[in-house]
């Protein structure tokens, strides 16, 4: 194993890592003396100095974009398969897929920012969120626990100085100090939980780990170890009762922050939890079905999973801010996806890892809309949205189509995603023993269409007076954002209509 | 007397529960990051034991795993103050009661 080859198969990461090292320094030459500028003049006068500012920023906003794109580049160079060090870094057409899609999330991610004028340093900021995808392609393409420990840390400090970004704004410092301390509260529980793991196996490969699993028997460290992982990953996919951090860090974050932690965390967080417990603990899967409960992960899972359909859909109801309802209605689709990994198999992780892509996808839009409604009004409330059809019949729409695939209603990828993870649930055991978790599930979602109708009928029922807005931004500013949002909006609906596109090649990469 | 790997798991888990016990019930920010140092430090002490115990200690895995989650926690105790600094310029307190803008 040369060096030169280690740089071929990890050249992704390296091209992702460059260009935050490039954005960072552009950000420091050409947007200091703008960004400084900007603070002296707060206030009525703000706009002073942001020519220079938001030409800086678009600098920065291009060059990530360009480094992005030669990533996916980079990641369809791969060879198809290649193992190295003991699966510390792992390439798969199932890596492969799900680095393209993390990358294309952050992509999408990043077009929100660019309009995003809170944020005083946009270099530093980018850099950051760079920083943040490397952790997600690590996470990605790694079977071995250390490496998934290292990718989970980079992620998680990441997102943690990005919800924290916006100096000015209370709430954004308040957001980001709470999802540091449960995140690294957190943390500490999968580091413990790994330490247990090593010390029962041995080792930190996770096709090892399994191997030795299978021939001896369980012991209650082992079990102990495993439980602490779970309840690690639980936080970072904010499954009920380890959610309490998601609702104030997607209220108070700025809102690519919001829409990252939303979206690329979540689903690299559910593509290493797959591997993880199918692969890694596969052979202590256990059942979660009614008639015939085996202690194990799985029943550990199925409770996590209805507790968080139960608390998230129920909270939601009583939301009066989109993102707090976001957040919770985040926290109950967490439920369904683990539903697919409780069914197990590859037809369950397939349909886990098509419903978490979809719903990843479904929510950059949402949040981008709420960005753009917050530019406008100010706000963010249930409120802040009435009439927004008579202002932006587009948003409105595609906010419409976000709200109603969240609530998996037929036409969209909501409904093909809860009908695919459903039905394979229903297939897993046999006597359709997980039965249960999936009247749950279709409760739940009855109960969610509740609150996503809300937000439509804010949206276009809900007539006010046209509110005085006192800065609008030329328009010039929205097209970019405006047609990424139409776009996303688009895919939801494509994706409903055609799932296969995406569907059929999870499944064709899942061994 | 020789130590045995029990006694050192013994030690990590009540240094761990110390941790989380700190973390949870503790009311300053700066007292709460200290209880997770704490955790992180007998995961750490695990990763050493086990690995100083194992039938062949000469792969490294557990030294590596250690040094590894050693500069990890350094840098989260670096954005775990600087986020407190952060909280504190707006709230004049550490305390996380007061932190009360977020709620619903």
């Amino acid at each position: 194993m040369s060096y030169l080859e280690l740089l071929k198969l990890a050249s992704p990461e390296a091209i992702v890592v460059i260009t935050a090292l490039a954005v960072l320094t552009i950000g420091l030459t050409t947007g200091r003396e703008a960004a400084s500028a900007t603070v002296s003049t707060a206030g009525p006068t703000r706009n002073a100095g942001s020519s220079s500012s938001t030409r800086s920023a678009a600098l920065c906003s291009f060059v990530a974009a360009l480094g992005l794109v030669i990533a996916i580049g980079a990641v369809l160079m791969l060879p198809r398969n290649a193992t190295l060090f003991g699966g510390m870094l792992v390439i798969t057409p199932l890596t492969s897929l799900f680095k393209i899609i993390c990358i294309a999330l952050v992509f999408f991610t990043l077009l929100l920012t660019t309009s995003e004028k809170s944020l005083l340093h946009p270099g530093e900021y980018l850099a950051i969120v760079l920083l943040a995808t490397v952790g997600l392609m690590l996470l990605v393409g790694s079977e071995e626990l250390l490496m998934i420990f290292i990718g989970l840390e980079l992620l998680g400090l990441s997102l943690y100085v990005m919800a924290a970004f916006d100096k000015n704004d209370v709430r954004s410092a308040e957001a980001g100090l709470k999802y540091f301390l449960f995140g690294s509260t957190s943390s500490a529980f999968t580091l413990f939980g790994i330490s247990l793991i090593y010390g029962m196996s041995g080792t930190t490969g996770l096709a090892a780990i399994s191997a030795k699993l299978a021939t001896a028997s369980v012991q209650p460290l082992l079990a102990v170890g495993v439980v602490m992982t779970l309840v690690g990953f639980s936080f970072k996919i904010a499954a009920a009762p380890f959610h309490l951090w998601a609702p104030d860090a997607y209220q108070g974050a700025p809102v690519p922050s919001a829409a990252f932690i939303a979206s690329g965390s979540k689903v690299a967080s559910f593509v290493v939890l797959g591997k993880i417990v199918l692969v890694g603990f596969a052979p202590v899967h256990g059942s979660a079905a009614w008639h015939g409960m085996v202690a194990g992960w799985s029943p550990v899972l199925a409770v996590l999973a209805a507790f968080s359909i139960l608390l998230g859909n129920l909270v939601a109801l009583a939301q009066s801010n989109v993102r707090r309802l976001l957040a919770y209605s985040a926290v109950a689709h967490g439920g369904y996806t683990l539903i697919g990994l409780v069914a197990g198999g590859r037809d369950g992780f397939s349909a886990a890892l098509f419903y978490t892509t979809t719903y990843a996808i479904t929510l950059v839009g949402a949040f981008g809309v709420v960005g753009f409604v917050r530019r406008d009004t100010g706000g963010d409330d249930l409120s802040n949205f009435s009439g927004l059809y008579s202002r932006s019949p587009l948003m409105a729409g595609s906010m419409a189509i976000f709200m109603l695939s969240l609530a998996g209603i037929p036409p969209l990828a909501g409904f093909f995603g809860k009908f695919y993870l459903f039905s394979s649930a229903l297939r897993a055991s046999p006597g359709h023993g997980l039965l249960w978790l999936v009247a749950l599930a279709l409760l739940g979602s009855f109960i969610s269409l509740y609150y996503y109708l809300m937000v439509i009928k804010f949206i276009f029922v809900d007539k006010r007076a046209e509110p005085e807005i006192d800065h609008r931004l030329p328009i010039t500013d929205h097209v970019l954002q405006k047609s990424a949002i139409s776009l996303i909006a688009a895919a939801v609906l494509l994706l409903g209509v055609m799932p296969d596109i995406l569907a059929a090649q999870i499944l064709a990469a899942i061994p | 007397m020789t130590t045995t790997l029990q006694a050192f798991l013994i030690v990590s888990a009540g240094l761990f529960s110390i941790g989380l016990l700190a973390a949870l019930s503790r009311r300053h920010a700066i007292f709460i990051l200290i209880g997770i140092e704490l955790m992180l430090a007998a995961a750490n002490l695990n990763f050493i034991a086990f690995w100083r115990f194992a039938p062949q200690p000469h792969q490294p895995t557990g030294v590596m795993f250690a040094i590894f989650s050693i500069a990890i926690s350094a840098a989260e105790a670096a954005i775990g103050l600087a986020m407190v600094i952060a909280v504190y310029r707006h709230y004049h307190t550490t305390n996380v009661d007061q932190f009360d803008q977020l709620k619903g």
